[in-house]
């Protein structure tokens, strides 16, 4: 379970970026008074154009980044004030795979499952597991910069999920990814779902959220446009697809929040 | 969980061939090839110039007697063939172009011996021609030693009767003193250049690089606090520099034991009963903190720069400002008082400089290295303040 309320984050401007942001204020507001709720067993849709605040805001939920204002709260723990012990609760996967080439995908692994503070007995059946299920075990002991990208994605994947999460957090994972690689992140969203985690993405691939999502959110310059169910948005769609009515929602609602 | 992020990030740091480059393969090769060739083309430039056959440019009478003593001086002195010339001019033009090596000058030489007075010779020879002057004041001084003995009979004279002082020039200082005082500034120059060098790629890679490659946002949602991340990565950093520095110097060491660089049996004495391992352990007591302060600098730089290129084009520059006050050891006059203890990596050089000699000041020793500690621990502050800067280490 997620719950984050009146969330806000600004970042400090130095010369230079207020220079080229052609702005005299002093402050950039990243995320300003979001509020949402992600559930066990369904899958929430962070939506927005580029800039929109979705990575930042995922950021937060994944302690990366500390709020300026509001909270956080990751299956019952105040993820600001203890934002270890909430880490020990979430996955993050994001489209980047994050992976250092150096090392060989078993290392990558186990170097995750010892920060997780994981027994060994158990991180072995787990890995197994994951390895059979994404197959890897043909180049469980190749550097990873040798790996193709479809290869590195299976041990990003696997890297997410060793400490068996409850939380998972996909900042649009599939971006830069071909078909058949991004396939094996719709899976793993949807074995997540089965398995009764919270799940959170964030997109601007509309045939991802139509395919996936249970609940949707739209966010534009940092504010939250739209919050709800899929099924509220799409009995309430004035446009007929729903590229369209995202569209739509982002000219409309460009200085209103909901 | 510091120790789990050391462990991958040695590991890590030890498959990049570049880091491994800098910090183990040329520190060892460096001065087993540089003495080598040093030593090497050294000697043979002075067998060389001692045994080749030089002409010697004579203005004067052939039958005068320096001409005579000069020609019959045995081939020890060193080949030599004459040339007369009639005027300085030509003599010196054919110096300049290296027909001849030595000009002599001398005008009735014969006349002032008779007289028993000085006879006025000049010598001429071009000083760009390394070693010819050393070998002219050979030719000279044994001709004037022969002369000398010659008067000596001649005046009924005893060579003790002109002498009226036999001084005895006594050093107190011991060999083990000089060498340390004198050259002993080369070793903790070597060790902080080595180990300035060695920090370099390590801290670079293993802070700009991650954030580069977007792998710190992965290792920031783990259950492991920044001071941990800090201090495992740190702890990589700082054992690279002494690693890198250890090599350097057990490349010396290779240089001195086996390949024979050192050829004086009894300056090799010296340099074995300075290097015990007591000096060893205290030298790295001494460098530990320093090559922390070294990490310490660089981190943040690393942390703030957005590439690796940025980085390095900042903390190249640091290194001249970082290794340069080492070469202070290099100066035989500047000792380790009150006010160099307190001037950090100048205090190293100069406290390992004493520790080599044996005439370390256990005060100095102390304020030395408490000043690179409190250095050291400021250094680690202001690295964890702008690592716990999120804005830094996520681009």
């Amino acid at each position: 379970m997620i719950i984050i309320e009146h969330l806000r984050k600004e970042f400090t401007l130095s010369k230079q970026q207020r220079k080229e942001s052609a702005t005299s204020d002093p402050i950039a507001i990243a995320v300003d008074d979001v509020s949402l709720q992600c559930k066990p067993g369904r899958i929430f849709s962070l939506l927005g154009p580029n800039g929109a605040g979705k990575t930042t805001t995922l950021r937060m939920i994944a302690t990366i980044f500390k709020p300026t204002s509001g909270t956080v709260n990751i299956c019952g723990i105040d993820a600001v004030a203890n934002p270890q012990e909430a880490r020990r609760k979430i996955g993050f996967l994001t489209g980047s795979s994050g992976l250092y080439g150096r090392l060989t995908p078993n290392e990558m692994v186990k170097y995750f499952a010892d920060l997780y503070g994981i027994p060994r007995n158990e991180f072995e059946e787990r890995k197994q597991k994951l390895f059979n299920l994404l197959d890897m075990n043909e180049f469980a002991n190749k550097r990873i910069a040798k790996l193709s990208t479809g290869m590195k994605q299976k041990v990003s994947i696997c890297r997410t999920m060793i400490h068996d999460p409850e939380v998972v957090i996909f900042d649009e994972p599939t971006s830069g990814l071909d078909v058949i690689t991004a396939e094996n992140i719709i899976t793993l969203i949807r074995n997540c779902k089965e398995e009764g985690k919270t799940v959170i993405f964030s997109s601007h691939i509309m045939s991802e959220v139509d395919l996936l999502c249970d609940d949707i959110a739209i966010i534009h310059k940092g504010r939250m446009l739209h919050n709800g169910t899929m099924e509220e948005f799409r009995a309430n769609m004035q446009e007929k697809s729903l590229t369209a009515e995202f569209i739509r929602i982002v000219h409309e609602n460009k200085s209103e929040a909901v | 969980m510091m120790f789990t992020i050391f462990k991958k990030e040695l590991k890590d740091t030890l498959r990049d061939r570049r880091t491994l480059i800098m910090m183990l393969v040329i520190p060892i090769l460096i001065f087993p090839l540089i003495l080598n060739i040093f030593v090497g083309v050294s000697s043979s430039f002075s067998k060389e110039a001692a045994e080749k056959p030089i002409k010697i440019g004579f203005i004067g009478s052939e039958e005068s007697y320096l001409y005579e003593k000069l020609d019959m001086l045995p081939e020890s002195y060193g080949k030599k063939e004459f040339v007369m010339y009639s005027d300085t001019n030509s003599l010196k033009a054919d110096l300049r172009s290296d027909s001849i090596q030595i000009g002599v000058y001398t005008n009735e030489f014969d006349a002032y011996l008779t007289r028993k007075e000085p006879a006025p010779v000049e010598v001429y020879y071009n000083a760009t021609d390394m070693g010819i002057a050393d070998r002219a004041e050979r030719y000279i001084e044994a001709v004037e030693g022969l002369a000398l003995q010659e008067r000596y009979i001649d005046m009924n004279l005893k060579e003790e009767q002109l002498k009226p002082m036999e001084v005895g020039y006594n050093n107190v200082a011991s060999s083990k003193e000089m060498v340390g005082k004198l050259a002993g500034g080369i070793l903790p120059y070597i060790f902080i250049a080595f180990g300035f060098i060695g920090c370099m790629y390590p801290a670079i890679d293993l802070f700009t690089g991650e954030k580069e490659r977007g792998t710190i946002e992965t290792l920031l949602t783990a259950p492991v606090s920044r001071l941990q991340i800090l201090f495992g990565k740190m702890g990589v950093v700082v054992l690279s520099g002494l690693l890198a520095a250890s090599c350097a110097l057990l490349g010396l060491f290779i240089s001195i034991e086996f390949l024979d660089i050192v050829q004086d049996e009894q300056l090799l004495e010296i340099i074995h009963s300075i290097l015990t391992p007591q000096f060893v352990l205290m030298m790295y007591a001494l460098l530990i903190p320093l090559t922390v302060f070294f990490a310490g600098v660089m981190i943040p730089i690393a942390v703030y720069a957005k590439s690796f290129k940025e980085a390095q084009s900042i903390i190249t520059p640091l290194n001249i400002i970082m290794v340069l006050p080492a070469m202070v050891g290099f100066f035989p006059g500047i000792e380790l008082d009150a006010v160099t203890a307190c001037t950090p990596v100048i205090n190293i050089v100069l406290a390992t400089k004493e520790l080599m000699a044996g005439t370390l000041d256990i005060g100095l020793l102390a304020l030395s290295f408490s000043v690179m500690l409190v250095l050291a621990i400021l250094a680690v502050i202001v690295s964890y303040k702008r690592f716990d800067k999120e804005t830094n280490i996520i681009i």
